[in-house]
């Protein structure tokens, strides 16, 4: 019998990231229950996220899956607080209800200005074939402890 | 949805009002505690009034806006780049707008690039960049 692998979380701090090191998220069941939710959180109800669309099906809001993303940092760690800085995307397929979408990114920079911490993650958002659905990156301000 | 064919550069979009509430809040991130958006306690130990709406919750509204005005070319073949410039609050009230500011030829389409902004209820810019799509 296998021992299945653990994660280790430790607290995220500007000295413990490391530009280059990577994050996967689990993979999300795209319902029609979470993009419901999501309609509601944003007050945009769309007829395409409950019917049909051009694009065959309901499909998800553009940017349903981007707390996906925005939490990839939490796979690894601790985070005490934090405030989202900037944000970029670039929506290359619609995400469709019954998809199963996985988020990986990468952090490519971390700087201090005025004093305050930043980290600069890129991102995919992917479908279970690989094919990117959301490309982009964000910038994240550490709220130290 | 038919809007396009009339853009050209400094036209306005139609503004979208959107009114922030904890609940929408807490079914946009997810009540946590020790979050800044869900748990005020913890949000006033930060520093801040209240809670906060996550930054993101604009990205949504600028989608919503574009998607209003492209169709189907923001959900493929949409960008954006926003920096979220002031804190949004629960119990504030955003404008969402935007303003034509280029075409451009992408491929076999036109690329409509439009300067948006969200701006609360005090007349503050809480955030700024552009978004894109496609011309269909």
């Amino acid at each position: 019998m296998t021992v299945p692998s653990m994660t280790e979380f430790t607290p995220l701090t500007y000295e413990a990231l490391t530009i280059g090191e990577e994050f996967v998220s689990d993979t999300l069941l795209v319902t029609p229950e979470d993009i419901e939710t999501y309609a509601f959180a944003v007050g945009d109800h769309h007829p395409w996220f409950s019917g049909s669309s051009p694009f065959g099906g309901a499909v998800a809001h553009p940017t349903f899956a981007a707390n996906q993303a925005l939490r990839l940092r939490h796979s690894r760690y601790v985070v005490h607080a934090g405030l989202h800085a900037k944000m970029q995307f670039e929506f290359l397929e619609p995400i469709r209800v019954g998809m199963r979408v996985r988020s990986r990114g990468r952090v490519i920079d971390k700087y201090i200005r005025r004093g305050k911490q930043y980290m600069v993650t890129e991102f995919v958002t992917e479908d279970e074939a690989g094919t990117p659905l959301v490309r982009g990156q964000f910038t994240q301000m550490l709220i130290p402890a | 949805m038919a809007l396009a064919p009339t853009l050209a550069v400094g036209h306005e979009l139609p503004p979208l009002e959107k009114e922030l509430t904890q609940r929408h809040i807490d079914a946009y991130s997810g009540v946590r505690t020790r979050s800044i958006h869900t748990d005020e306690a913890w949000a006033r130990q930060k520093g801040f009034r209240t809670t906060l709406a996550q930054g993101m919750m604009s990205t949504a509204y600028v989608s919503e806006m574009m998607t209003r005005l492209l169709g189907a070319g923001f959900v493929r073949g949409g960008t954006m780049s926003v920096a979220f410039v002031q804190p949004v609050y629960a119990g504030d009230r955003l404008t969402v707008r935007g303003v034509v500011k280029e075409l451009r030829p992408d491929g076999r389409a036109t690329r409509l690039v439009v300067d948006v902004w969200c701006e609360n209820q005090h007349g503050q810019k809480t955030a700024v960049g552009t978004a894109s799509g496609l011309l269909l």
